[in-house]
């Protein structure tokens, strides 16, 4: 049989030059109409330790991982060590045997070996030990059928910036891959074939960081402050090339409290303000953002979750800061919780958190995870005609002072919202208790109040958030629940079930706070048994599900807590299982 | 058109909490006179203020006024200051809010210069929590939370300031309202990060660092003889002399102001367009 769908896997020392390569194998499945997903794992070093960048490509959409490795492309002999045992019966392993040999324990029969003096062919043949990279490519190439125009064509692209004399090494790279492999071996042999039977169109490859990032200057971000941190850097960096380009600007804080308190500064000001952080530097922001929900001052947070607690696992996937989002800070404020499962959502839904901010004047969070927002997917072209900026109860003309009360009692809980420089609408913004004037009192009567104005807010939000998506198959009574990541191995995972003739839905939430009750319980009604897809080790989902219906008999938790993102047949196996607990992950 | 503006036209009808005979009301005098002398329209000054006594002040100052948590005044003006750089912006805070807790943000906007004035309110002990010792308390200094004397020695916030490349340093008086208000105008006026250390004193919890206790062991800088304040080596030496309190300009230089290094020719942030969508649509096409 012929596999028309590949997960490739670059395994080798970190700084050796993979992840370039992979990024241009993503690009060429890209332009051969393919869909494409990427993930990256990388240890927090810069230089050496191992490092792998999995590429997967095919014709339906993937938003993650396989259940194996189809290809592995192997530079060094750890990598063979590392993921020997993840690799497909049929699968392949490209070696690079230039300095090591593969040791007998190690060789597995039910996979084929290329066993390819690359390091040397590159030293000796092309002089340069660096293009590698590029004669594997040539290799793959080869083996499973990539159109070969294609291949020199975005070779030239990727390198041209560097001059001609880079590509042409490079292309000669491509040509050695292929040439050893078409002199050695017989054609494609390697079982996997791609091709797509549809053109690559105006499709886009994106990263799920530069879509939220993106889709933040859409929703009329213009003012961002961030501290460097893995795995969110990438939107900094991002907004840094961008929003001066636009009339906006960028500061790189000294730490996460300067950096959440910067945007409360720009937001009080009346500029659509972001940060983008993970658990350590929300760990720090916690304080602020108690102060922007308190003062009502409109701001997004991104956090790009990993594994914790403390420095964790900083280059690795996690869900575990769910409850910190929503339940972390001194006191009880409103906020809302957005949480994108794909590339795709990251952009609209960023648009969306900027939106809700400003009308709701309260912190709005995107929650993405290492597994989703450094990943790239292939995506339809963004389409911009449903994007609409509304700034809410922004008054921009005078109003009268002392008729004017910024935190005045409204009916849906939201007071219109003057900024400096507005005639008339002087007033203290305190994050102690105020009354509606912003005057500072500890009076009882107004403290009541005001809680129940502030809260209330979620309540008037909640129509307004995005629901929960319902994959319904006809006929199921068993239903898997999860968010973010885990929407890509969870769809698989539905499909085949589906295909095996165990009939299951699947319920994507894409608000976590205020919590999606009603979406909730309707899904538990209508399934028998449902499955709480997560990557924590306490099930912080199933607690705030249980929380919703009680410790019903009917939901059982499936968990996956050593910081690499679920594999499909993960799922399917807890399903096929029916254990009250899965884990799954060695 | 210029303003006429009264001391009366910065105030609010908000009653102080600070008890009676605090040199806070001083240096809020002096901040309103200052204001009324530049004629700085109301709405047109951003105030922030953070945690302790000190931070009080933002709900006395009619103003955008901004009281946030402990230590985080700076980066809150510093922000405003960029988002829209029309804005007067002034912070204001204590001791404690400014050297301890927020010390890390006072040396990063000393080195940031953006053009705002950062007003300390030094009375060398914790107020609100009632008298603890504070970083700039004396050594020695017995309180609830050092009762064997406090171990820490004060910090000197201005002559870090100097070192961190601060370019306007000047120290004021709370009972010398005349000029303190000159300072704060000069402070104001600044185009760069201008900090103006107030002595401010606790009449309640800070018995030994008093009003009578100034008044013996402050000087005006200017009586140093041949004392220049664009020389960095009489300000070190001025600021960190043993003795008695330098007051005035003690030191003021120009460079470039993060707000203009940041925004360069683009106007005000608020005044970016954001409802024009369509213009982003080419971006995507690098991700193609």
């Amino acid at each position: 049989m012929i596999l028309n769908n590949i997960e490739v896997m670059f395994g080798g020392q970190a700084g050796d030059g993979s992840l370039t390569t992979g990024d241009l194998i993503a690009g060429v499945f890209k332009r051969m109409g393919l869909e494409v997903y990427t993930y990256k794992d990388f240890p927090s070093r810069i230089r050496g330790g191992h490092t792998n960048y999995v590429i997967r490509a095919g014709t339906t959409p993937n938003y993650g991982m396989a259940d194996f490795v189809d290809c592995l492309v192997a530079f060094d002999l750890e990598a063979v060590q590392i993921h020997i045992e993840e690799m497909r019966p049929g699968g392949f392993i490209i070696f690079d045997n230039t300095s090591e040999t593969i040791p007998a324990e190690l060789r597995r029969d039910d996979i084929n070996w290329y066993e390819i003096p690359i390091g040397k062919i590159a030293k000796e043949d092309l002089g340069l030990e660096l293009v590698r990279n590029t004669i594997s490519l040539g290799v793959i190439a080869a083996l499973i059928g990539m159109d070969p125009q294609i291949v020199r064509r975005d070779v030239t692209n990727v390198y041209k910036r560097k001059g001609e004399k880079v590509v042409d090494i490079n292309i000669r790279a491509i040509e050695a891959g292929e040439k050893y492999i078409h002199e050695h071996y017989a054609s494609t042999p390697s079982g996997y074939s791609l091709s797509a039977d549809r053109v690559d169109g105006d499709r886009l490859i994106m990263m799920g960081n530069d879509a939220i990032a993106y889709g933040s200057l859409v929703g009329g971000c213009r003012f961002m402050a961030g501290y460097p941190i893995t795995p969110a850097t990438d939107v900094l960096e991002w907004m840094a090339k961008y929003l001066p380009q636009y009339g906006g600007a960028v500061v790189q804080a000294e730490d996460e409290l300067a950096a959440v308190n910067m945007i409360i500064g720009a937001a009080f000001t009346g500029v659509r303000s972001m940060t983008a952080t993970s658990g350590p530097g929300l760990s720090l922001m916690t304080e602020g953002i108690g102060l922007a929900s308190s003062l009502e001052i409109p701001i997004v947070i991104v956090e790009c979750a990993r594994a914790g607690p403390s420095t964790g696992l900083p280059t690795k996937t996690e869900q575990s800061n769910l409850q910190h989002i929503i339940f972390g800070g001194h006191g009880e404020f409103p906020k809302i919780v957005l949480a994108p499962g794909t590339v795709e959502e990251s952009f609209y839904m960023a648009i969306d958190a900027q939106n809700l901010a400003e009308k709701y004047q309260m912190p709005v969070f995107i929650l993405s995870e290492q597994a989703l927002c450094q990943s790239k997917a292939t995506l339809p072209r963004l389409s911009f005609e449903a994007v609409e900026v509304d700034r809410g109860k922004l008054i921009t003309d005078p109003v009268v002072f002392g008729e004017y009360r910024r935190f005045a009692f409204t009916e849906d809980h939201v007071s219109p919202r003057v900024i400096p420089g507005t005639e008339g609408g002087m007033h203290l913004a305190p994050g102690s208790e105020h009354n509606d004037g912003g005057v500072i009192t500890e009076n009882a009567k107004n403290r009541k109040r005001m809680m129940e104005k502030r809260m209330g807010k979620m309540e008037t939000a909640r129509p307004d958030l995005p629901k929960a998506k319902l994959f319904a198959t006809p006929g199921a009574r068993v239903g898997i629940i999860g968010y973010g990541s885990n929407r890509g191995p969870i769809a698989e995972a539905q499909d085949r079930l589906n295909k095996m003739g165990e009939l299951v839905n699947f319920l994507q939430l894409k608000t976590l706070w205020p919590f999606p009750d009603d979406d909730v319980k309707a899904f538990l009604e209508a399934n028998d048994e449902v499955y709480i897809v997560e990557n924590t080790y306490t099930g912080q989902l199933g607690r705030l599900i249980r929380h919703v219906v009680g410790p019903i008999d009917k939901l059982h938790d499936v968990r996956k807590y050593n910081g690499r993102p679920f594999r499909p047949i993960e799922i399917i196996d807890a399903v096929r299982t029916g254990s009250a607990v899965s884990l799954a992950g060695v | 058109m210029a303003l006429v503006m009264s001391p009366k036209d910065f105030a609010t009808a908000t009653p102080s909490w600070w008890c009676p005979g605090c040199g806070d009301f001083g240096v809020l005098a002096s901040l309103k006179s200052a204001c009324a002398e530049l004629a700085l329209n109301p709405k047109d000054v951003a105030f922030v203020s953070g945690i302790g006594c000190s931070g009080k002040i933002s709900g006395y100052l009619h103003s955008y006024a901004f009281h946030g948590v402990h230590g985080r005044a700076l980066p809150v003006a510093t922000a405003v200051k960029v988002a829209n750089n029309h804005l007067t912006v002034i912070a204001a805070g204590g001791d404690g809010d400014g050297f301890a807790i927020g010390a890390g943000h006072f040396l990063h906007a000393v080195r940031r210069n953006p053009n705002i004035t950062y007003i300390v309110m030094d009375n060398q002990t914790y107020g609100l929590t009632k008298g603890q010792s504070s970083p700039t308390s004396d050594l020695g200094y017995v309180t609830g939370t050092s009762p064997g004397g406090n171990p820490d020695a004060p910090l000197n916030g201005m002559a870090v300031a100097l070192a961190a490349g601060g370019t306007f340093i000047a120290r004021g008086f709370s009972a010398q309202p005349k000029k303190l208000v000159e300072l704060i105008k000069a402070a104001i006026e600044h185009p760069g990060f201008s900090v103006v250390e107030v002595m401010s004193p606790c009449v309640t919890y800070n018995k030994h660092n008093t009003f009578a206790w100034f008044k013996e062991n402050v000087f005006d800088v200017t009586q140093i003889e041949g004392y220049d304040n664009t020389n960095k080596q009489h300000a070190f030496e001025a600021l960190t002399a043993d003795g008695k309190i330098p007051l005035g300009i003690i030191y003021q230089t120009q460079r470039a102001a993060f707000d203009d290094l940041v925004l360069g020719d683009t106007p005000p942030l608020i005044s970016a367009d954001v409802y024009d969508t369509g213009r982003f649509h080419g971006i995507q096409d690098a991700y193609r």
